[in-house]
């Protein structure tokens, strides 16, 4: 002990250099990331909470805190949400566009992807790269495309609600068949197989295996087709029609320009609101469902991992 | 009542790049307890996804019980697997599991239950029927495996390496249960593994594959008293490998000419005239000091090292030839008389080294077996 009592101690630090260790110490939480996190989060949670704060102020101001109020959401008779046919009818149209692209894109999404994920062929490849083209594109080069093909191709769609629908399914389709593709590959083939070895059909095996364990992906990606479906702009204004076919983001951007309103704020509100429900719904179901193989330890997720298994043939 | 017996026939499975199994006959007998044994990538699980119908044969028949059942969807072989993560559905708790079989083949509500049952108490998990397979250790997610195959009473039944992810004391313990279920059920067991150890205790009889061919079949005493090839010999075990010229047979054993030195080789391919490997198990080398009885059949060497494996000690010699020979000594609680750079010399009987062809040029070497167990346990 004695030689530990001799060693030398060494000499306290100056502020700068424990100040450096304060920050960056390789031992100790790391500091300098948070900082960098909550201040990315600061920066851009501030202006939507501007935002909403102002759809609650009680005069017409959107730059002037005047008292709270809700008189933007239902209490005026004229200019609130409730009450401002244009507005109303905006929600409505966003609500009815998002609610039939869940219905229609989801389940094409969903056999796409199996299907995608299930072909080996010629042709495999490429298809699954164009999957990922609709994401890629500028949406307004889809909007003007989408545009033409329904006014010039397919004239008997024209420009409204239909186009609109077709419009969003095209482009959120994508988004269905890369959240279920990454859970195909983690599953991987092995319970296919087992089922089929247990007697099985190909139809049985999709409804009583694969579908229950692509559930949570499926549900998934309906929140999230839902959250952009409402908040799509350019493809809806392209293929509106005008009047009751303009969506909320279409009605908030002509709005703006013209006589703004606390309402627009408060629409604007809602709107987000909806989208945080519709991707929060998704990730606690997502999370319902995958809570047993969390809970398996490592086991139950690292199979899935390496379920199809090329090394040994 | 033949049932569950297999042939395979030419079976040959190509993918783009590689033959994977390439024109292996086989046949297993009912109730038999079959191993498939050989390092990865030796076609081994592919022969045994082929018998399942996961994958299709590009060449060859699968007869099950006298019918070809090559092109035969999976969902309609009455054989079932045991798969090496088990496969357990996620979704559906350990009744389910084991049910799913039964409903799929709509018999009636009552028979599923009672069958499902019976299997869960077959392989002794009887009242874990609402648990998740999440909520299982590995060892019970096994023996659901097993009882969700075996639940259906399958004509043969097929195990992919299904001990493999479990640790080495539990594995010893399923083994011998394993065996005896098969005993009990009396039904075909196809069972793929790269354990020479588990194959050599489980197996009626095994195969040995390596490249997509197989190298011999035989009961596990054969193949490990009398390999032959050199690839079976290396992999069943460690085997001390010499290269050395045969010179034909005298007296019913081979004349075999290592380095400068005269040895005599009572087994293997001994008529053989020409380059040739001897190759003996390191339990049947017997090691003495130089100063004992000069005779036939002894190499002088040197002790390298000794190594403590516990049931045995190994210890490896470098011989006068230049090449390097383990030999296992029993633990007996004495302490050997040997260290490193003792001079000794070791023993070769004439009944237990054996003369093998030396591959010719191109033919694959024999790889090294992947787990080094306890050879002591079989000698």
């Amino acid at each position: 002990m004695s030689s530990v009592a001799e060693a030398p101690v060494a000499p306290r630090p100056s502020a700068w250099r424990r100040f450096r260790g304060w920050l960056s110490n390789p031992w100790g939480r790391p500091r300098f990331l948070p900082l960098v996190t909550w201040g990315y989060v600061v920066w851009s949670i501030v202006p939507v909470l501007i935002a909403v704060q102002f759809s609650f102020n009680a005069t017409r101001s959107r730059t002037t805190w005047q008292g709270f109020s809700t008189r933007w959401y239902w209490g005026d008779p004229v200019d609130s949400v409730w009450h401002d046919p244009t507005l109303r009818d905006a929600l409505v149209q966003s609500l009815k566009l998002a609610v039939a692209d869940v219905v229609i894109a989801t389940p094409i999404g969903v056999l796409l992807a199996i299907g995608l994920a299930r072909w080996h062929g010629r042709g495999s490849g490429s298809s699954n790269f164009l999957m990922l083209f609709p994401l890629v594109t500028p949406e307004i080069v889809m909007g003007v495309a989408l545009l033409l093909v329904f006014t010039d191709l397919f004239t008997f769609v024209g420009t409204g609600t239909t186009a609109q629908i077709l419009g969003h399914v095209t482009f959120s389709i994508s988004f269905v068949v890369v959240i279920v593709r990454g859970r195909l590959f983690s599953i991987g083939r092995q319970y296919e197989e087992a089922a089929a070895d247990l007697g099985a059909s190909p139809t049985a095996a999709l409804t009583r295996v694969l579908l229950p364990l692509l559930m949570p992906a499926i549900v998934a990606s309906a929140a999230v087709v839902f959250a952009i479906s409402l908040d799509d702009f350019v493809i809806s204004q392209w293929l509106s029609k005008g009047g009751e076919t303009d969506t909320v983001p279409v009605i908030i951007y002509s709005a703006t320009r013209a006589a703004p309103l606390p309402s627009t704020n408060a629409i604007a509100t809602i709107m987000m609101l909806l989208s945080l429900a519709s991707v929060t719904i998704g990730f606690l179901v997502w999370r319902a469902f995958t809570r047993g193989e969390r809970q398996a330890g490592q086991s139950v997720v690292r199979d899935m991992g390496t379920a199809p298994r090329v090394g040994d043939i | 009542m033949a049932r569950g017996e297999i042939r395979l026939i030419g079976l040959t499975k190509r993918f783009a790049e590689v033959t994977a199994v390439d024109h292996i006959d086989l046949e297993v007998d009912p109730g038999e307890f079959f191993s498939l044994l050989g390092p990865s990538g030796c076609g081994k699980t592919t022969t045994l996804r082929m018998i399942a119908g996961f994958e299709q044969p590009s060449e060859g028949r699968i007869l099950l019980d006298g019918t070809d059942v090559a092109y035969t969807p999976a969902h309609k072989r009455n054989v079932n697997t045991v798969f090496q993560n088990y496969a357990l559905f996620p979704h559906l708790d350990v009744f389910d599991n084991v049910a799913f079989g039964l409903r799929r083949a709509k018999r009636p509500k009552s028979e599923v239950r009672q069958r499902a049952v019976q299997a869960l108490e077959l392989v002794q998990l009887g009242g874990l029927e609402r648990r998740k397979p999440s909520q299982l250790s590995g060892g019970q997610q096994q023996r659901v495996a097993l009882a969700r195959a075996l639940v259906l009473n399958p004509s043969v039944l097929l195990l992919d390496e299904p001990l493999g992810a479990l640790d080495a004391k539990l594995r010893k313990t399923l083994q011998i249960e394993l065996k005896t279920l098969q005993r009990e059920v009396g039904i075909t067991f196809i069972y793929v593994t790269h354990d020479q150890e588990e194959a050599l205790t489980m197996s009626d009889r095994l195969a040995v594959m390596n490249g997509g061919k197989i190298e011999q079949v035989g009961a596990p005493q054969d193949v490990y008293e009398d390999p032959e090839t050199l690839f079976v010999a290396d992999f069943l075990g460690v085997s001390n490998l010499m290269d050395a010229t045969a010179q034909g047979a005298r007296n019913g054993r081979c004349r075999v000419r290592a380095d400068t030195f005269e040895l005599a080789a009572g087994s293997g391919a001994i008529d053989l005239i020409g380059p040739a490997k001897i190759v003996i198990r390191p339990e049947r080398v017997e090691l003495e000091s130089r100063e004992a009885a000069a005779g036939p059949n002894r190499l002088p060497g040197m002790v390298e090292r000794l190594v403590y494996v516990g049931s045995a000690v190994q210890v490896i010699v470098r011989v006068a030839t230049g090449e390097v020979l383990q030999v296992l000594v029993p633990n007996s609680g004495k302490v050997l008389p040997y260290e490193q750079g003792t001079p000794v010399q070791l023993y070769l009987p004439v009944d237990a080294l054996r003369v093998l062809a030396a591959p010719q040029e191109g033919e694959a070497e024999p790889v090294e077996p992947q787990a080094v167990t306890d050879a002591s346990g079989h000698s």
